[in-house]
């Protein structure tokens, strides 16, 4: 019996030095193999009286049994490591870049326009457009500016024959709509306006949101909340707002919208000219006289109008302090957006 | 306009801080737009708007400043006290339509020198600097009561006769500035009884001014009609602080005031004795009464104001009225040539009540449902798809240089030729309007690589203009694209030439938004690499192009880049948006599974990897779901004038799992069948 003890204590030797599993399968049929040093112990069995045999062949199996369990023990051990060092032999540079994904992005004018839209749609206005070569009559005319009117100073025109323009606004969609569609109309128009004039603060072309409502009973107080209620959209709830006087020919009551300035709450800065304020909109009640121009009965409609040029709103966004950048298009600023 | 504070209080006994006073005018519609201080007294910059020419002056500022405060208006005195001697200057008018009241005094016996202290100093504050004391008061009365003044040498004028007539032909004038002007038929002048002595309105003749030796002067203070001025000064290229005011409108009747202020500062500062009026006011001024009803002014403005309150307001800015009960009468001073119209009424309530008054509230009108309409959606999913696949948005000026045409090599009959020209354009580079996005796309590829950018990807969507015959011309709206990218040395390599980039970025666009097939074929644009473009073609007509620019044009783009491949493409988003996909329905993803089989063909090179494709599709059988284009190979092993291309093929029943003996045989006739068709062999 002692030599079936010292069998378990060489094999429980060996079995600690393997590190592998071919090793080990090595090990487990030289032991329990049908040649293996335990089947030869066996054979011994022949030689023992019953009492013996019976004693010797239990402890046998017991070792067998063990020999086995202790194999699958260790299997499962190595078989882990063994996944473990190729786990670590597949070990990657994770700081390694990505692949870069190719997307493009949407001009920052773009991106705001959107924007505007998006807020104007939400309030129930539809979208529509016009041309952006225009006859004389649907930008000027039309819109109460007859020619010689001093007012036609305020928009350097960019001229293609005597009677045909670069849109100077987005306007003469209102009078193009409003010849063809009956009210109640709430539209805004959104496109390219051109100005014979290019310094630091101004571009041959550039872009206006046009707004439009009429119907019975519109007040001014209703064109107080439409903007107001756009103007806390867009530049955020706590932005004050101001209407002040002014003049558009196509429009009376008139007003410029300013907003508290966004760079220095108010307080006046560089951006605001020490005013505190900042103009963004200009508007008013549509003149009587455009509604009889277009077909409308003044007497029955009032409605109002609305402007706002794209450029400027976007660079107060992203505090953008030169337009001419817009058409530059250096893929150094397009990408910041 | 500049104004002096100072002045301001001259009219209006004003206790409150600049700042204070701006905002208010301000609020009043009298943008200030900057203030300076000068001295002991501050300059502020005031923006008129056009329709108020009244506010062009001091005295109209303090108007509104004393509205804005409730305070009085100390109006101007300028009386002259008689008997005085007749003047000898004779005034005649031959052009009434356009010269309603001409008066004028004559001063006899100044002496021109230096204006004193306190008016060159208030001229210069408002940004006149001082000549003469006789010019200087013509300055200074146009600047503080807003009417210009013209100031003759008595003595140079021929027969002492005025005459206010049009130029008629072949007329010129040496003005003040010392500029010989060819004179317009329709220019109202005031001449002598020999030629011209000033352009009505704009500016004086050299021969007439005034200068040290001039003893005598005339006088002149008159109306002149506004689009006459405005349109002779325009014609002339000839502006001045005379013709910005008459062009706005000034008032005929307040003129004689000026006047006599005029002549009285005149005596004060060079002396002299002032003469009796001369007055030829052949265009009596005829007083505006506007009708207004109460109730319309609450139902535009949505305010509640009552009635006082409105008449009151009113009487502020000296607009008398008188109440006819449910309405009434509002009688404009002649100084507010503006008012006409009720709403012009309206409009001056809610402007003196406060704008921040006004309630804020929202339309009653009922709210339809906002929705983009189907165009901008469809235009904003074009655009979004081109991003995706890496295209950068850029907007371009509308413009192009004639010689953009001439670099692409457009031909004669080019469409694109059909240009719309722009008459007085910045630059000649942007005088047309553009027929191609192309040139400016290869601009903003230039302007990039020059900046040290080695990956371009752009796309604009714009309209074009073509020049069809009508009135105005026709509008497309058109997307393109340009591409180009460096071999930079890169991780992460891909290696696909730049031409299948953009196509592969076409296909995703046409995949995402059209209903229908399209085709490529050979494209014959000029400015594009013969074998390396091509046209998009879409129900038999032609919808854009993709291709590498020829190496012409690359030669003319004079870069430091050895053969660049730089693509482009242009298509027309009108016929994309004619094709585009309605919302699609779900179709069933299949149940029973597929099965591959790959053809490896080698085929003469002529034959493009299309036509086989096509072929292999003319094969009809229900049980070929897709065949694709999986292996493109020319080299060794492979015959010079041959070509390799591997195709998978995949079969499916959907009603039930295929066997593979079916497959096998529909695979061999379909290998048979292409063999057939392309006199090819399989690959070994």
């Amino acid at each position: 019996m002692d030599d079936l003890q010292s069998l378990k204590k060489a094999f429980l030797d060996e079995i600690a030095a393997v590190t592998d599993l071919a090793s080990l399968q090595q090990i487990k049929s030289r032991f329990t193999g049908k040649k293996g040093l335990l089947t030869e112990k066996l054979k011994a069995l022949s030689a023992l009286s019953p009492e013996e045999k019976r004693s010797y062949g239990k402890l046998v199996n017991e070792i067998k049994e063990f020999i086995e369990r202790t194999v699958r023990e260790k299997e499962l051990a190595l078989k882990e490591i063994e996944k473990e060092n190729r786990l670590l032999n597949e070990k990657i540079d994770i700081t390694l870049p990505g692949k870069p994904v190719l997307f493009g992005k949407k001009h920052p004018i773009n991106q705001i326009l959107s924007e505007i839209k998006d807020i104007f749609v939400s309030m129930g206005f539809g979208i529509e457009e016009g041309p952006e070569v225009e006859l004389d009559y649907y930008n000027f005319e039309a819109l109460n500016l007859p020619k010689d009117h001093p007012a036609r100073d305020m928009q350097d025109t960019f001229y293609i024959s005597d009677d045909v323009v670069l849109r100077t606004h987005t306007s003469p969609v209102q009078v193009r709509v409003m010849e063809n569609k009956k009210p109640p109309l709430k539209i805004i128009a959104p496109g390219k306006v051109y100005r014979c004039d290019s310094d630091v603060s101004h571009t041959a072309m550039f872009h206006q949101v046009e707004g439009l409502m009429v119907d019975t009973g519109v007040t001014f107080s209703d064109l107080k909340g439409v903007l107001e209620l756009f103007i806390h959209s867009f530049f955020g709830k706590q932005t004050p707002v101001r209407f002040r006087p002014s003049y558009f020919p196509f429009t009376e009551p008139s007003a410029e919208v300013d907003i508290g300035c966004i760079f220095c709450s108010g307080k006046g800065c560089r951006v605001c000219k020490t005013t505190g304020w900042l103009e963004v909109l200009g508007c008013g009640m549509v003149n009587p006289r455009v509604f009889e121009m277009s077909g409308y009965q003044p007497d029955e409609y009032t409605g109002f109008a609305f402007g706002m040029g794209v450029e400027r709103m976007t660079m107060l966004k992203y505090s953008i302090d030169d337009i001419r950048l817009f058409y530059e298009n250096d893929l150094r600023f397009l990408k910041q957006f | 306009m500049r104004v002096s504070f100072d002045w301001i209080k001259d009219f209006v006994d004003l206790t409150a801080a600049p700042e204070e006073a701006a905002h208010r005018l301000t609020m009043a519609g009298l943008e200030i737009e900057g203030m300076e201080t000068a001295e002991d007294d501050t300059v502020m910059e005031v923006n008129v708007t056009p329709n108020r020419p009244d506010c062009l002056n001091i005295l109209g500022i303090a108007r509104e400043t004393a509205a804005a405060f409730g305070l009085p208006l100390k109006k101007p005195q300028a009386r002259i006290e008689g008997p005085l001697q007749k003047g000898d200057i004779r005034v005649e008018i031959d052009a009434p339509e356009l010269c309603g009241r001409y008066s004028g005094r004559v001063i006899k016996g100044v002496v021109v020198g230096e204006s004193p202290d306190w008016m060159k100093k208030r001229l210069e504050k408002c940004g006149i600097r001082a000549i003469n004391n006789v010019v200087d008061v013509t300055n200074y009365v146009l600047l503080e009561l807003g009417h210009p003044l013209h100031a003759f040498d008595a003595d140079r004028i021929s027969d002492r006769t005025i005459r206010v007539a049009k130029a008629g032909k072949d007329r010129s004038i040496t003005t003040l500035d010392g500029v010989e002007r060819k004179l317009p038929e329709d220019t109202l002048l005031i001449w002598d009884n020999r030629e011209p002595v000033a352009i009505a309105g704009i500016m004086g003749g050299q021969g007439s001014s005034v200068d040290s030796d001039t003893k005598n002067i005339f006088l002149e203070s008159a109306y002149f009609e506004p689009s006459s001025i405005r349109r002779s000064s325009k014609s002339l290229g000839l502006k001045s602080e005379s013709s910005y005011r008459f062009e706005r409108g000034t008032d005929r009747v307040f003129l004689e005031t000026a006047l006599n202020r005029a002549a009285l500062l005149m005596q004060q500062a060079a002396g002299g004795t002032i003469h009796e009026i001369v007055d030829v006011y052949p265009g009596e001024y005829v007083p505006v009464t506007v009708e207004v009803p109460y109730r319309k002014v609450n139902s535009l403005l949505g305010t509640d104001l009552g009635k006082e309150e409105m008449l009151k307001i009113l009487e502020m800015i000296e607009i008398h009225t008188s109440d006819r009960g449910d309405s009434f009468t509002a009688f404009p001073p002649a100084f507010r040539g503006d008012i006409k119209e009720p709403v012009d009424i309206i409009e001056e309530i809610a402007r003196c009540y406060g704008y921040g008054r006004v309630p804020v509230t929202v339309p009653k009108t009922p709210l339809p449902a906002g929705l983009l309409n189907r165009k901008e959606r469809n235009i904003d999913k074009v655009k979004e798809t081109v991003r995706k696949s890496g295209f950068t948005e850029v907007i371009n000026y509308s413009f192009m240089d004639p010689g953009d045409l001439d670099m692409l090599s457009l031909g004669a009959d080019d469409k694109r030729r059909r240009t719309v020209a722009v008459k007085n354009p910045l630059r000649q580079e942007d005088s047309l309007m553009r027929t191609t996005l192309v040139p400016s796309l290869i601009n903003n590829f230039l302007y990039n690589l020059a900046r040290g950018t080695r990956e371009i990807a752009l796309y604009e969507l714009s309209r074009v203009f073509f020049d069809e015959g009508g009135r105005l011309p026709d509008e497309e709206l058109r997307l393109a694209g340009i591409f180009f990218r460096e071999n930079a040395p890169s991780i992460w390599q891909e290696n696909a030439p730049s031409f299948f980039i953009v196509k592969g970025a076409l296909q995703a666009l046409f995949g995402e938004m059209m209903e229908g097939e399209y085709s490529l074929a050979p494209s014959d644009e000029v400015f594009l690499h013969k074998g390396k473009s091509a046209d998009i073609i879409c129900k038999g007509r032609k919808m854009g192009f993709i291709g590498e620019f020829s190496p012409n044009i690359i030669e003319r783009l004079n870069l430091k880049i050895k053969r660049p491949e730089i693509v482009i493409f242009e298509l027309s988003v009108d016929i994309l948006l004619s094709l585009a996909k309605e919302r699609p329905t779900y179709t069933q993803i299949p149940k029973y599974p597929s099965i591959e089989r790959d053809i490896a063909l080698v085929v003469d090179d002529r034959i493009t990897s299309g036509e086989v494709l096509d072929l292999l599709r003319e094969y009809v059988s229900p049980v070929i779901e897709s065949i694709e284009l999986f292996d493109y190979y020319k080299g060794k092993n492979i015959p010079q004038d041959k070509k390799s291309l591997g195709f998978r093929i995949v079969y499916r029943n959907k009603d039930r799992t295929l066997t593979d003996s079916e497959v096998e045989a529909v695979h061999g006739a379909l290998v048979d069948f292409i063999l057939k068709k392309t006199a090819g062999t399989l690959r070994q």
